[in-house]
């Protein structure tokens, strides 16, 4: 297939070494935020390093990106090769080397440029901290964005499976920042723990690979395919799609391993933000568009993707659909959204998954920020029953609107960003030979309809009718003191109208302001690539990015093996109709019924009346013949639950048997047994020694007696 | 004198100081004693010149200790066993620094005994000579038992007593196994002998069923010492009962005389027994791995699960060791070195809140970040690098090992096949899982979460009154911990020389295997065809029916 379909070569540069800059500054932003806490410095100098050095990494993949003319390859220093012959497989190269192309530019551009943004709005949203907490916070961001580029960047999938750890370690880190809320430490452990069960498959994976090509770096590794993989290990080539699928559910947050998300939202909002919806979460999708060419050489593999990824998008905007907490909502949201990636790459878009990933890292960041300035006014509060009318409080105009924005991008409102991106996934599926898939992409446009649904039900509770607040009373929140100012808890107990009580939520400031704003302008110009296609005519620069690597290349495989003869531009190509009208028109009639239907059904139930919410939710709950779903969907589907009933409470069970066992039987029964037989030989023959001395006499002559016969033995025996 | 035999004697003679010397002396006495043990070691190491080819440095035969028998004072190092020797005598100084506020009773003899102890395990890394490896081997456990059972916890005579008895009774199937090998060098060149290489060129040329039983006894001593499923009770029981320098020589050093063993004499010995048992250790291994990680996830004793935790990662060392290709020789030589700073830093790291709480137990004591914020950082980095988290140490070894696992197979490709391969990598990579679940846990109690601290006994109030120890962690105490720290860093971000160090050893070591396990496929490829022979003549009478 990569005869057909040449994945670009790349050429060694390492006149580029200066790209690595872009690991390194924030690893140099990591050591000074260490000294800013070892020296106690005051103030905000820790924020002030890390803006500064993720702006100028950002500056450096600017710079590569205009530099960019074709895949390179930037050897740096050698980090674990050695070798025991001469031969493809008698090695292991594993060098700190970088490997650029138009998919790493794409990814770093906006990893970096948001990575920024938003440790911007943290120096503001996490003030309240200052001092140890605001440098180990930003420690956290340093450290989390030079896992994420050497995990983008790295030329060798070790050096991807080290940023893959590595940013697990910030989620971990950051994630239980409030390490004094039983809650967080809990939720961090969770994540890095569902983490490693993905990492297992990632490992194990770039082991298959490397046993059955004979190098890890993704230059060789493409080379390699064109020969073709050989089996030298028992198990079957098929399996390194699965392997590394299971790593990258893992990091994405897909069924199975999707629990630890929604449980992420106990870190800071700009966390939340960052790592847990606009880049780490889609460090998933960015493996198996890099590794594309190897899911391609397995249908069964991609078709895998794909119903993981549509079945994990409708499971998670049903409970979405079903919480109050704002970004828990936003966070199945996010799971949701994933889900969508998934299934362009399993349905064999990878273009259409990049550029979902990439709209939704705008928007969802936005959406993030817009719930933490929130938080952080309202003490905590995030509780949509409890917010109302924001948008009437004043000062708090920006907030709603640029929510209302990321709502609209998130629901997918026609002639959004996200509409298109989420445009060329459905598409591609609808159009699809594969009966399976075109079910999946009509499952995908009832999700669409769902989410327009639970994304307005929290725009229209918090921003729109009467003005009603109350800080956060549980302690879930307000405790914990990031997000909730000191005058929240005085007032704790409080609740009511602004103009009745003592509680003023205090509106952001400027770096909060300046990063929604700026947020929101991104969010809307990154649908630029889409409209220049759809109305201009000219090139999508995003379609273009994507063409250039690995993953277009694999999707082309896919495309011709679906439907031979078709052109290299299969993204392009119209293929089959939908409802009986061309596939585009078609999918944008739909789409805008879903999206608009979902947004309509969400003002009527929550804006216009919201009794009859309540009303509803009632009725379906007295139905018992309906009555599990919205059960099932208020608890998650009891997955949690499910989870600890499988396995974790029969492996405990099974730990606290072998520790006993291990402590009674093994050491206690057989060890202590076994070193009692000489105490019991010492009783049989104690007569011997009752003091008497022809008893010792008696013993010492049958020793040494024993002793001759054996060294008799031995020397008759050596002279044969 | 050479410098070798200068770091194995300053500790014997710092010794010797200690026990005339006065007791504020006798502290700066064996500290300087084993930076002196460093220094010599570190200046050998400059001038080591078999870096690269893994051959012994220096190969001169030593003095004659007992001429009649052949045994010779020969010292020297290859890579590994320098590596080794290294980390041993890294480790020493930092101890002692550790030990000042923790010991305060019978302090000269405590210095004493732990200088013999550091030299005893130099010795045997150094020992050129089997009898010599042996008696530095069997002498760690006078000064370890001395150690345990007068400055231990509550149970420690129970400890002492059943960690001698254990080991030595261990080590006296490895002894036999070498004085027989020694015995049939004797029979072949007619000279007594026990210089190692000259034994191991012997012992190859034995019949494979002898090679098979000195495989099974060498490896029964150091399975002991590793310690080994099910071999290995009397660890837990000794690190917890040991006071904290004890334990982490007993991690970081003793436990490596296990690992060294194999690779030193089970495996290059007897390489048809280690061909023919391979299958056995790797098992034994994951087992240790999936048992012991399980057992960790129920303890509440912070010593006792890090102690757990060594022998869930020495099973992934030896099952690295055991995939016979240079890939996972390498992972394990790397990871006895890994382990040796985390482990050893942890066991230090739960020694610091242990002499200010004077407990252990994780459901008594947690959320120690809020009041030490500094050791919380150290015990956060070390166990991270206990995890295996890549760009630290950990990661390096663990790596290596699985890849190794993984890669054992049929295949001729690599140059070694092997008979493990995914299924056993798969098993042992769920160590990986339960690994971060355990020592999260752990962080999860101890460090974070809302602050618990014991009642206040006497003890501590005793020690707030003096004023001894800060709430959190001294400068000397930072002092101990930093090197660690810099240490598990730059051998994660920097892991090159020293894989490129070990490489010509675990080849040299693994030279007989691809031969070995070769034969033993075609015998048993022959066995399986016979048996099918078998079972086909069984069944001709009801086919023909002609007799």
């Amino acid at each position: 297939m990569s005869a057909d379909f040449p994945i670009p070569q790349a050429v060694v540069a390492p006149e580029l070494a200066w790209v690595g800059l872009a690991l390194l500054l924030p690893l140099v932003s990591a050591v000074l935020c260490t000294v800013c806490a070892i020296a106690r410095l005051p103030g905000k100098l820790p924020a002030v390093f890390t803006v500064l050095a993720l702006a100028a990494s950002f500056v450096v993949v600017l710079r590569a990106y205009n530099a960019y003319s074709g895949p390179v390859q930037v050897p740096i220093f050698e980090w674990m090769s050695f070798a025991w012959g001469d031969g493809r497989f008698q090695q292991f190269t594993a060098p700190c080397a970088l490997y650029i192309d138009s998919l790493t530019l794409f990814w770093m551009l906006f990893v970096t440029g948001l990575g920024t943004l938003i440790a911007l709005y943290a120096s503001e949203y996490m003030e309240t901290e200052k001092g140890a907490g605001y440098a180990r916070f930003f420690f956290g961001i340093s450290i989390f964005l030079f896992a994420m580029s050497s995990l983008v960047m790295g030329d060798n999938l070790v050096m991807l499976y080290l940023g893959w750890e590595g940013v697990g370690l910030a989620s971990y880190l950051l994630i239980g920042f409030d390490y004094q809320r039983p809650s967080a430490v809990a939720a961090a452990k969770k994540a890095f723990i569902m983490n490693r069960i993905g990492d297992l498959g990632l490992a194990l994976g770039i082991f298959m690979l490397w046993a059955n090509y004979g190098t890890l770096q993704y230059s060789q590794l493409f080379q390699a395919m064109n020969s073709g993989g050989q089996t030298v290990v028992d198990w079957d080539v098929s399996l390194i799609p699965f392997l590394l699928m299971l790593g990258a559910f893992g990091k994405s947050a897909q069924f199975p391993l999707f629990t630890w998300l929604p449980d992420a939202m106990e870190g800071p909002t700009p966390v939340s933000a960052l790592i847990h919806a606009a880049t780490m979460v889609t460090a998933g999708v960015f493996l198996i568009a890099r590794m594309y060419p190897f899911f391609a050489l397995h249908p069964e593999a991609l078709a895998t993707v794909a119903w993981i990824g549509g079945g994990t998008a409708l499971l998670a905007a049903t409970i979405g659909m079903a919480q109050y907490d704002i970004k828990r909502v936003f966070a199945y949201s996010t799971i949701s959204q994933l889900g969508y990636m998934f299934l362009g790459l399993g349905v064999g878009t990878t273009y259409g998954a990049c550029y979902h990933t990439f709209t939704h890292a705008f928007f969802k960041a936005l959406l993030f920020l817009t719930a933490g300035a929130i938080m952080h006014g309202f003490a905590g509060q995030l509780d949509l029953r409890k917010l109302s009318g924001v948008r009437h409080i004043p000062g708090w105009r920006l907030v709603s609107w640029t929510m209302f924005i990321g709502c609209l991008w998130l629901a997918a409102f026609p002639y959004t960003a996200a509409f298109f991106s989420k445009d060329a996934i459905l598409l591609k599926a609808l159009t699809s030979t594969r009966w399976d898939f075109v079910f999946l992409g009509w499952l995908g446009l009832f999700t669409a309809a769902l989410t327009a649904y639970y994304t307005f039900r929290v725009w229209f509770r918090v921003c729109c009718g009467p003005v009603h607040f109350e800080p956060a009373a549980d302690g879930h929140h307000a405790d914990a003191s990031p997000d909730a100012h000191g005058h929240g808890n005085a007032h704790a107990a409080k609740a009511g109208h602004a103009a009745d009580h003592g509680f003023h939520p205090h509106a952001p400031k400027w770096a909060i302001s300046t990063v929604l704003a700026l947020l929101a302008i991104g969010t809307v110009a990154a649908g630029f690539p889409a409209y220049n296609e759809a109305f201009a005519h000219g090139t999508n620069w995003a379609q273009k990015m994507i063409a250039g690597s690995s993953a277009a290349a694999g999707a082309q495989a896919v495309e011709h093996a679906a439907a031979p003869g078709a052109g290299a531009n299969a993204d392009h190509a119209a293929l089959g109709t939908v409802l009986g009208m061309d596939a585009h028109t078609g999918l944008l009639v739909v789409g805008a019924t879903a999206s608009i239907g979902g947004i309509l059904i969400a003002a009527y139930l929550h804006l216009l009346s919201r009794a009859s919410a309540d009303a509803l939710r009632r009725a379906l709950l007295a139905n018992w013949f309906i009555r599990w779903l919205p059960i099932c969907m208020e608890r998650k589907w009891f997955v949690d639950e499910i989870y600890h009933g499988l396995f974790r409470l029969p492996l405990w069970l099974g730990s606290q048997v072998l520790h006993f066992g291990d402590k009674h039987f093994l050491d206690g029964v057989l060890v202590d047994g076994i070193a009692r037989i000489p105490i019991a030989a010492g009783k049989l023959f104690r007569p011997l020694y009752g003091g008497a001395l022809q008893g010792y006499a008696v013993s010492m002559v049958a020793g040494v007696a024993l002793v001759l016969a054996w060294m008799t033995w031995v020397w008759l025996r050596g002279f044969e | 004198m050479s410098l070798i035999w200068t770091s194995i004697l300053m500790p014997v003679i710092g010794a010797a100081l200690v026990a005339v010397a006065s007791v504020r002396l006798s502290k700066w006495i064996s500290l300087l004693a084993t930076l002196g043990s460093l220094a010599a070691l570190t200046l050998f190491a400059f001038e080591f010149p078999a870096w690269n080819n893994g051959q012994y440095h220096p190969v001169e035969a030593g003095p004659a200790w007992l001429d009649a028998a052949g045994i010779r004072l020969s010292v020297g190092f290859d890579t590994v066993s320098l590596l080794l020797a290294l980390l041993t005598a890294f480790l020493m100084p930092l101890c002692i620094i550790g030990s000042y506020t923790a010991v305060t009773e019978r302090v000269k003899e405590y210095y004493g005994w732990f200088l013999l102890l550091g030299a005893s395990i130099i010795l045997a890394f150094a020992a050129r000579d089997a009898i010599l490896f042996y008696v530095g081997y069997e002498f760690t456990l006078v000064p370890m038992t001395i150690l345990i059972a007068v400055y231990g916890g509550t149970e420690r005579r129970v400890a002492a007593i059943k960690m001698f008895l254990y080991t030595f009774l261990g080590s006296m199937f490895m002894l036999a196994a070498i004085i027989y090998v020694a015995w049939e060098h004797r029979v072949s060149s007619g000279a007594w002998t026990f210089d190692i290489d000259a034994l191991t060129a012997t012992a190859v040329r034995l019949p494979a069923s002898a090679q098979y039983w000195l495989f099974a006894s060498l490896m029964i001593g150091f399975a002991v010492k590793v310690p080994l499923f099910p071999l290995h009770t009397w660890l837990p029981l000794a690190h917890d009962q040991a006071p904290t320098a004890g334990s982490v020589i007993l991690a970081s050093a003793m436990l490596k005389l296990g690992t060294y063993g194999n690779y030193r004499f089970a495996l290059p010995m007897a390489p048809a027994g280690g061909a023919e048992l391979m299958v056995v250790v790797a098992v034994l291994s994951i087992v240790a791995i999936i048992y012991a990680s399980l057992i960790c996830w129920v303890q509440t004793d912070a010593k006792k699960l890090i102690a757990y935790s060594s022998v869930a990662h020495l099973g992934l060392c030896m099952l690295g060791l055991f995939a016979l290709n240079p890939v996972g020789a390498e992972g394990a030589v790397f990871y006895m070195v890994n382990h040796g700073l985390s482990t050893g830093a942890l066991f230090l790291c739960i020694g610091m809140f242990y002499e200010r709480y004077h407990t252990k137990d994780t459901d008594v004591l947690g959320g120690l970040a809020k009041k030490m914020p500094v050791w919380a950082t150290f015990m956060v980095l070390f166990t991270l690098a206990s995890i295996g988290l890549p760009g630290l140490n950990g990661f390096i070894g663990e790596f290596l090992c699985l890849g190794g696992t993984f890669i054992a197979e049929h295949d001729g490709q690599s140059g070694y096949p092997g008979v493990l391969g995914p299924r056993f990598a798969v098993i042992a990579g769920l160590g990986l899982i339960l690994a971060a679940m355990y020592l999260l846990i752990l962080l999860g109690k101890i460090v974070w979460g809302p602050l618990r601290e014991p009642h206040h006994d006497a003890a501590h109030d005793h020690a707030a009154a003096q004023g001894t120890l800060p709430s959190d962690l001294s400068a000397r105490e930072i002092l101990v911990l930093t090197p660690l720290a810099v240490a598990c860093i730059w051998l994660g971000v920097q892991p090159q020389p020293m894989l490129k160090a070990i490489e010509p050893c675990a080849t040299r070591m693994l030279a007989k295997y691809p031969d070995e396990v070769r034969q033993l496929k075609e015998r048993e490829a022959q066995m399986a065809a016979d048996a099918a022979d078998a079972s086909n003549l069984a069944q001709l009478p009801q086919h023909g029916g002609v007799r």
